[in-house]
């Protein structure tokens, strides 16, 4: 189809057209993207390929401190003068060794079986009780191994480096160049390596914060940290978690569960997202129209609504909602003063699911509004103007000019919304709280999302980290896969030159 | 000029970075209980009246122990308490130096988590609800009460009290504190008579004749639990596994025969009958909408408040089950004190706890705080309350709300909603002999 064919269908074809394509062209785009996995991993292996053979080649070629270098950091940067250098990294081995010896030795022994030592205790005549040892604890043997790994990376790394930079100055000294002072180096720091002055800081706290603790929630899915018998001694199950969660057969209550909060978590989202994103257009498009008086009145209108803290509208609407709230007060009014006592929350599952979508509109449609009149504003008014002197219609000025626009402006606002909102904890949480109850499910009720139930199971009474750290790891993986779909096939990404 | 600016923008991203881990920190050490594990408790009584002072012991048992420093933890109503306390015990003990005894506030519920989660930190002695019991045994962070002491506190309190917490070998793991940690009727006595509230149904109709609520929070297992209790299906302890809930022998035609009776009062009083959360059992008694409900001790004050002169209380009333009248059957904890085995003066810690729990300091809760006592001699003086009677008696048909599996409170709770549901049809006998095999299978996590 030509693209002057293609232009003259009607809005249907068009759909049809594209819906089309969309699945002809699925299994190529999948296919692109195993590739695209399977060409990063080979550059991967190829890469640590490369870094082996620089290893054995400057072995080989490497002057005898050079191979020295090899066991003990910085010799030979000491041996071609370059001091501190040298120092700086002997001293790094020193450290290392030591932290080993007195710290992570031990929780890296014990991490294959996390630990097997239990309380020994001795009691005097009276009865008085003597802890002489308290045993071992799985989470702390867990926590401090991942910490000693990434250390060893980091000295790895700087291992590697220490070789490297020996066999450097080793060529320098071949051709006659003298090893750079301190002085040099220090100012090197604040011109062309400022870069690494400004982020080194920055890097270490996430590495800290955010990495390590990241690697551990990571490996707590693969053991079974759960509240029954291991709170204290756990040990690895490997992909027993993700077996529940997916396994239908044999763990059919608990993938039952999954997939079916899974697949509400979806609906969610979507509705969610796209009844905030269509309801904030017609308001903005409303307010932002010629002719409205009282643009910035009802404009505030709208946005003191953000003025009261989500939570505090999310919990007054749960209290609005009951069987003798507000509403069914209001009701029964009009039902002959008789309350109908409607339990719009923990109901029907049609029902309660429905509240929470349009109770959602309440404390998002705010937001769309604000971010919409900002780039309603913003549309060139030349552009309507020669569509006007065009003769084009107010609506067919909507269609081929506003939304494209909006679109274009909003698709990665648009995903980062959609996985906001399967991650939308405060919503359901407060209003629902994942009811109404569902005997089916494993402690989850029909409007809980996985992050709800991943709430329900490591924050309730039942402390299942293992299984919640799964849902977690699964979260992120539905997450990032349609985020990158989604975000790669927008016009955003793929032309972005378009409006500017 | 934008160097330092690049430096305040690298500043933000650490902020940043350290935001994100103050977040993912905080949620891995808070905990919330649900309803299993009601911890404050305000109810309010008279009592008193001077026996033997058992609480003191020899001060020669303290040994080497000197300069020593120890952290109490005690739920925020009973804080201010709990010093007056700790400074008498300083007081009697004018040999031995003490470099501080700290008392802080910590929720009794979440208490076992936060010592199981990092016991070199936490408290040297604390106070917990016994369902939280099991949890501290398997992460073996409790001392037990020391062999010398262990006659005495046998002796000194009521008998469940300390079975509840005797292990096999008969040692205790922690010392009693009280004996009130459960819920029973409290009703408007203009609208719900004596004689009334002796059935449900009773309790029911005069409920609804006044055009009036009742509540009972059939959402929440702690409460809905006395649906399949009632029908005999009772809990007891855990399988030889450890962690899978055991039920003793019951009748399933007999259970699902009192799951549907009360599915029917649910529906035939539709609108009196209402499964709130059981706060609003003296809001609703404050503005004339409630007229009974299911309560907790910790509430009482805040009931007899809203009612003043027309307060009742009664135990839980029976239901009729194919014509018969059958006990409510609830559920009922009790709260101890405990030493957490990381301490570093084992003696005084243990010491500590006698005393806390001893004679005296119980009366001085009873009497402050209206904590119902574990203390046989303490409860004998307070036999005329009309509170810790109907708790006392409601007791005796309970169940002890030790080694529960966590599944057990959502599951129960699943129960309670599902009958309660305006959708649920009572007369359906097969419906609901699924719900109750699909809730067991929940609670035993099977399948």
């Amino acid at each position: 189809m030509t693209y002057v064919e293609y232009k003259m269908l009607n809005p249907m074809q068009k759909f049809a057209y594209n819906f089309k394509k969309f699945f002809k062209n699925a299994p190529g785009a999948i296919g692109r993207f195993f590739k695209a996995v399977g060409l990063a991993i080979v550059h991967f292996f190829v890469g640590i390929g490369k870094g082996f053979k620089d290893f054995g080649v400057t072995f080989v070629k490497g002057d005898w401190a050079t191979k020295l270098s090899y066991v003990i950091f910085g010799v030979g940067d000491i041996h071609k003068g370059k001091y501190y250098k040298g120092i700086l990294y002997f001293l790094v081995e020193v450290l290392y060794v030591l932290f080993m010896v007195f710290f992570g030795g031990e929780y890296i022994y014990k991490l294959p079986t996390l630990g097997t030592a239990t309380k020994v205790v001795e009691y005097d005549e009276f009865g008085f009780e003597k802890v002489l040892d308290h045993g071992d604890n799985s989470m702390i043997i867990l926590l401090y191994a991942t910490l000693t790994i990434v250390v060893t990376i980091v000295v790895f790394a700087v291992y590697i480096s220490n070789i490297k930079d020996a066999y450097r100055h080793q060529i320098m000294r071949q051709n006659g160049e003298k090893p750079t002072s301190l002085k040099v180096d220090a100012k090197e720091f604040l011109d062309g390596k400022y870069h690494i002055t400004l982020l080194s800081f920055p890097i270490l706290m996430i590495g800290i914060f955010n990495i390590l603790p990241l690697i551990f929630m990571i490996l707590i899915a693969f053991t079974n940290y759960n509240g029954k018998e291991h709170l204290v001694m756990f040990d690895w199950v490997g992909m027993q978690n993700f077996g529940n969660l997916l396994n239908v057969v044999d763990s059919a209550r608990k993938a039952n569960t999954f997939f079916g909060i899974a697949g509400w978590t979806l609906i969610w989202a979507i509705a969610a997202t796209f009844s905030n994103y269509i309801l904030g257009i017609i308001v903005a498009l409303m307010i932002n129209k010629k002719g409205i008086k009282l643009k910035s009145l009802f404009r505030t209108m709208f946005v003191i609504t953000i003025a009261v803290p989500q939570f505090v509208s999310l919990l007054l609407m749960s209290q609005m909602l009951t069987q003798d709230g507000a509403f069914n007060i209001l009701l029964s009014h009009f039902n002959g003063g008789v309350n109908p006592r409607i339990d719009f929350l923990a109901g029907t599952p049609l029902m309660a699911r429905m509240t929470v979508i349009i109770v959602n509109c309440w404390v998002g449609v705010p937001y769309t509004i604000l971010s919409m009149s900002g780039i309603l504003m913003n549309i060139p008014e030349d552009l309507y103007e020669s569509a006007r002197i065009d003769g084009a219609s107010p609506f067919k000025t909507f269609t081929k000019i506003t939304l494209p626009y909006m679109i274009f402006v909003t698709t990665p606002q648009l995903i980062t919304q959609f996985v906001g909102n399967i991650n939308n904890f405060n919503v359901i949480f407060l209003l629902t709280g994942g009811k109404p109850s569902n005997p089916d499910y494993h402690s989850a009720g029909y409007t809980d999302i996985l992050v709800t139930w991943l709430y329900n199971l490591s924050m309730g009474e039942q402390k299942d980290y293992g299984l919640a750290s799964a849902i977690g790891i699964l979260v992120f993986i539905i997450c990032a896969t349609l985020s990158l779909i989604v975000y790669n096939n927008s016009k955003s990404m793929k032309d972005e030159e378009a409006f500017s | 000029m934008k160097k330092i600016l690049a430096i305040l923008l690298a500043g933000m991203m650490t902020a940043t970075a350290l935001a994100g881990c103050g977040e993912s920190g905080g949620s891995g050490t808070e905990s919330k209980a649900d309803g299993g594990s009601q911890a404050d408790n305000t109810s309010k009584s008279d009592g008193g009246g001077a026996t033997i002072d058992p609480s003191f012991p020899d001060e020669s048992l303290f040994g080497d122990e000197t300069n020593i420093t120890l952290k109490v933890w005690a739920p925020d109503k009973a804080v201010n308490l709990t010093k007056e306390q700790v400074k008498a015990f300083q007081d009697h003990y004018s040999n031995t130096t003490f470099a501080s005894i700290e008392v802080v506030a910590q929720g009794e519920s979440d208490a076992a988590t936060m010592i199981v989660n990092d016991p070199e930190k936490a408290a040297d002695v604390f106070g917990f609800p016994s369902d939280q019991l099991e949890k501290l045994v398997d992460a073996d962070v409790l001392s037990p009460v020391t062999k010398g002491f262990v006659d005495t506190v046998k002796a000194n309190n009521a008998e469940k009290t300390v079975t509840a917490v005797e292990a096999e070998d008969g040692s205790l793991y922690a010392y009693p504190e009280t004996n009130d940690n459960g819920y029973y009727l409290v009703f408007d006595n203009t609208v719900v008579t004596a004689d009334d509230a002796k059935t449900l149904e009773g309790v029911l109709e005069a409920c609804k004749k006044a055009g009036k609520q009742f509540i009972l929070d059939s959402g929440n297992g702690f409460y809905s639990c006395v649906f399949a209790f009632t029908g005999g299906a009772v809990i007891d302890g855990f399988e030889a596994d450890g962690e899978t809930q055991k039920f003793v022998e019951y009748d399933e035609t007999e259970v699902v025969k009192t799951l549907m009776a009360f599915a029917k009062l649910m529906k035939d009083y539709k609108g009196t009958y209402t499964s709130q959360d059981p706060a609003n059992i003296s809001t609703g008694f404050k503005n004339g909408t409630v007229a009974a409900g299911v309560d907790g001790s910790w509430n009482s004050t805040a009931d007899k408040e809203a009612l003043g002169d027309k307060f009742g209380a009664a135990k839980l009333p029976t239901i009729n089950v194919g014509g018969t009248d059958k006990q409510i059957i609830s559920m009922f904890g009790y709260k101890y004190i405990g030493v957490n085995s990381h301490t570093k003066y084992q003696r005084a810690a243990q010491i500590l706890a006698y005393y806390l729990t001893g004679l005296q300091c119980q009366q001085d809760r009873a009497e402050k705080l209206g904590w119902g006592p574990s203390n046989k001699a303490a409860q004998e003086a307070l036999a005329d309350d009309p509170i810790l009677t109907a708790i006392s008696e409601q007791a005796e048909n309970a169940v002890p709300q030790v080694k529960i599996a966590g599944t057990f409170w959502s599951s129960m709770g699943t129960l309670g909603s599902e009958l309660y549901k305006d959708a649920w049809n009572p007369d359906d006998e097969a419906a609901t002999k699924t719900l109750f095999e699909k809730t067991i299978a929940n609670i035993r996590d099977e399948g």
